[in-house]
């Protein structure tokens, strides 16, 4: 009878096994990575804190930070708040719902590759966008939106946007399906308007999924990679580097993989500070 | 019983999953060693990586291996297909895990990359001075870094201009006149934007094509040995004030700064530029765009002052991992020799480095009924004589180039004058290359 003790944690084991191969041992090596030298050929080569010395006197270093931070306020509140809107408009029991649901739901389930490329005909010198503003006589010349040092990283975050409210629309729509009806019942009762109703009922029924959301969104965020990639590659002049892209540029083209492994730690820290600040400050308001 | 049972299952998987983990290495040491006895006595297998030629060199490529193979009983050829944008990271993984391939097709810049980390065979040790010759010289040279030759050249293209004649006899221009130099490109991007509205020229800034644009208008990029900037010099002024001017008074497409050539063979293929270096693409411009490839007509590479014309090159490589470098060595020589390069280059537009198959009146010759593409491939093979690689390989070369990237548009976008601009990069170079 004594092994029964055993037995959750060898159903424990696989899961740990996975994840400490895959997740914490590359991570660790990460960290120590930070402190080499480290080309992928030659042997690792130990060389103190040079790697984070030498980043935080990096300018590009502290572009790239700014830029994320830009990224992070830019698209984070958007991808908090819209989506309840959407979830709320979707959660109507109305003919072909289903459709709708969908369609919001499509930008999620696209390649970003192939959403990055339509989005940069959309933001050519000669494409849709500039077109329609035109048409409607908005603008006398066409903004080069992906190539223009002041327009870049907010035409890249349109895209992050556009892509993740799908995504938290779904998380809020399950949440709006938990709340109960009879509240909402015993409101109208009381004689709430529709304005009452979402104010009193659906906003605070929802904060953990709020909270749910401004973390998961925050660290999307924080790593955004794949749309700068393909739409700006972090131009012009940098203007739409994050700091993700800056590590895979030193990894990657340039080989310095301690370097980045370094840079990488700092992005660590500053997603786990930014997911504790959002866990003290949203959970403190769920209690109270 | 049954929770027995379930916990004997569960020590199972969990020794399974690290037997498979740690058994990996096992296996493959055992590879190698079978590897290793049999190559002396039976066969040496030969792993070979190409990039991006499936599916539509599959077969070529499978007959030169047969070829190889029959000529070579005991040496038998493994072939694998990378995507072009995982070649880079796959062939790092496999150097650092220590499992290179034997023989692999890179790029020179990526290949030198690999040289400055001392990873690749010095062809100029394993190749023989007679078979050095069977290459056309300037490729041969194209892949030195320092004192070593890190890899056999295989195929090679020059610049070739593809002008759409359509645009030009809208603009009033003669398409039999197309822009040669800088300084014409200018001027008739000039006409055109008046007459049509379209862009005439579109510069790709995308690669080391910046500092390629340099050499040509005259600038040194460093010093002979390679320790200091020297393109500060009225003639790299040229070069940023040139694209300034073009940038700014709108003369090029506003996407010439995102530095990304698929944006310039997108307008092309739209019919909305008149004339651009792509080459490389013409086969591509046929599929997409009939129309406009009928009306193409290719022409010598724009070149300044210097009349310099770039040559780029394919390279063979073989890491110095390899077990069987006679071997590797030997199938690189098969692979790149005249024979096989000419039917290879018979299959899509592109010259061969051997000399003997450059002779050969499919590269001199344009028959009655010759199609742009036929025409690319001549005029390409007949400039390669003045070509050569204008951007030798560097060391942090990565480095280097963006520093020049970054200043060039900061001259174009107005935030530096292209003194100022020129200034920063040369102070950006000398500190890269005292590294």
């Amino acid at each position: 009878m004594r092994t029964n003790k055993l037995t959750p944690y060898l159903f424990l084991l696989p899961g740990c096994v996975i994840l400490g191969a895959f997740i914490f041992y590359p991570m660790l090596q990460a960290i120590w990575l930070s402190f080499t030298n480290y080309n992928m050929v030659s042997e690792p080569d130990f060389i103190k804190f040079d790697n984070y010395e030498n980043l935080f006197q990096d300018e590009l270093f502290w572009k790239t930070l700014k830029n994320t931070f830009i990224y992070l306020i830019g698209v984070v509140p958007a991808l908090v708040i819209v989506p309840i809107f959407l979830a709320v408009l979707v959660n109507q029991k109305l003919k072909g719902i289903g459709f709708f649901r969908s369609a919001y739901y499509i930008p999620v389930v696209t390649s970003l590759v192939v959403a990055g490329i339509a989005w940069d005909w959309v933001y050519k010198e000669n494409g849709l966008l500039n077109y329609v503003l035109d048409l409607l006589g908005i603008i006398a010349e066409p903004i080069p939106w992906l190539t223009s040092t002041d327009t870049a990283i907010f035409a890249v975050m349109v895209v992050t946007v556009w892509k993740g409210l799908g995504y938290y629309m779904i998380i809020y729509l399950a949440g709006l399906q938990s709340i109960p009806t009879s509240l909402y019942e015993a409101a109208q009762i009381d004689g709430a308007n529709w304005w009452q109703q979402h104010t009193r009922i659906t906003i605070p029924m929802l904060m953990p999924f709020v909270l749910i959301v401004t973390i998961m969104s925050s660290i999307a965020a924080m790593k955004v990679f794949e749309e700068i990639y393909i739409m700006t590659g972090g131009g012009p002049l940098h203007s739409s580097e994050t700091l993700v892209f800056y590590i895979y540029k030193e990894a990657f083209d340039r080989l310095n993989m301690g370097y980045a492994s370094a840079a990488g730690v700092v992005l660590f820290i500053l997603t786990l500070i930014f997911s504790l600040i959002n866990l003290k400050v949203m959970g403190k308001d769920k209690t109270a | 019983m049954k929770k027995k049972n379930l916990l004997l299952a569960m020590i199972l998987v969990i020794a399974m999953v690290f037997v498979s983990a740690c058994g990996n290495d096992d296996a493959k040491k055992d590879s190698k060693d079978n590897k290793d006895s049999e190559g002396k006595t039976e066969q040496t297998t030969i792993e070979f990586w190409t990039m991006q030629l499936k599916p539509t060199f599959t077969e070529y490529i499978e007959g030169v291996i047969a070829d190889f193979e029959k000529e070579n009983p005991d040496i038998k050829i493994d072939w694998l297909d990378v995507p072009a944008a995982d070649l880079d990271k796959k062939i790092l993984t496999a150097v650092s895990s220590n499992t290179a391939p034997d023989v692999v097709n890179l790029n020179p810049t990526f290949a030198s990359k690999l040289a400055e980390l001392d990873a690749l065979v010095n062809m100029e040790e394993a190749v023989s001075d007679e078979d050095k010759k069977k290459y056309v010289k300037g490729a041969w040279e194209a892949n030195r870094l320092k004192d070593v030759t890190f890899a056999i050249p295989w195929y090679l293209s020059t610049e070739v201009t593809l002008n759409n004649t359509k645009i030009y006899e809208e603009a009033g221009l003669d398409p039999e006149k197309p822009a040669k130099t800088y300084e014409e490109a200018k001027e008739y991007s000039k006409v055109i934007k008046e007459k049509t509205g379209k862009y005439g020229y579109f510069p790709s800034l995308d690669l080391s094509l910046v500092l390629q644009h340099m050499v040509v208008m005259g600038a040194e990029l460093t010093n002979e040995d390679g320790t200091k900037a020297a393109f500060n010099t009225p003639e790299g002024l040229k070069a940023f004030e040139y694209f300034t001017e073009l940038y700014q008074e709108d003369l090029i497409p506003k996407e010439a700064l995102s530095g990304d050539q698929r944006n310039t063979i997108d307008m092309y293929q739209a019919g909305q530029v008149a004339f651009f270096a792509g080459s490389h693409f013409i086969s591509q411009i046929k599929e997409n765009a009939p129309e406009i490839y009928e009306n193409t007509k290719p022409s010598e590479a724009i070149t300044g002052d210097t009349g310099k014309k770039t040559m780029s090159v394919q390279n063979i490589v073989v890491p110095k991992q390899t077990e069987n470098e006679e071997a590797a060595v030997k199938f690189a020589l098969f692979l790149t020799n005249a024979e096989n390069q000419l039917a290879f280059t018979k299959l899509t537009p592109i010259l061969p480095s051997a000399v003997e198959a450059l002779e050969d009146p499919y590269f001199t010759e344009a028959g009655e009924d010759a199609e742009p593409t036929d025409l690319v491939r001549i005029t390409a093979a007949g400039q390669l004589d003045e070509a050569e690689l204008l951007v030798p390989p560097m060391e942090n070369y990565d480095e280097l180039k963006e520093a020049m990237f970054d200043a060039i548009s900061e001259a174009m976008l107005g935030e530096a004058t292209p003194q100022e601009a020129l200034d920063k990069a040369e102070k950006a170079w000398n500190d890269i290359l005292a590294k």
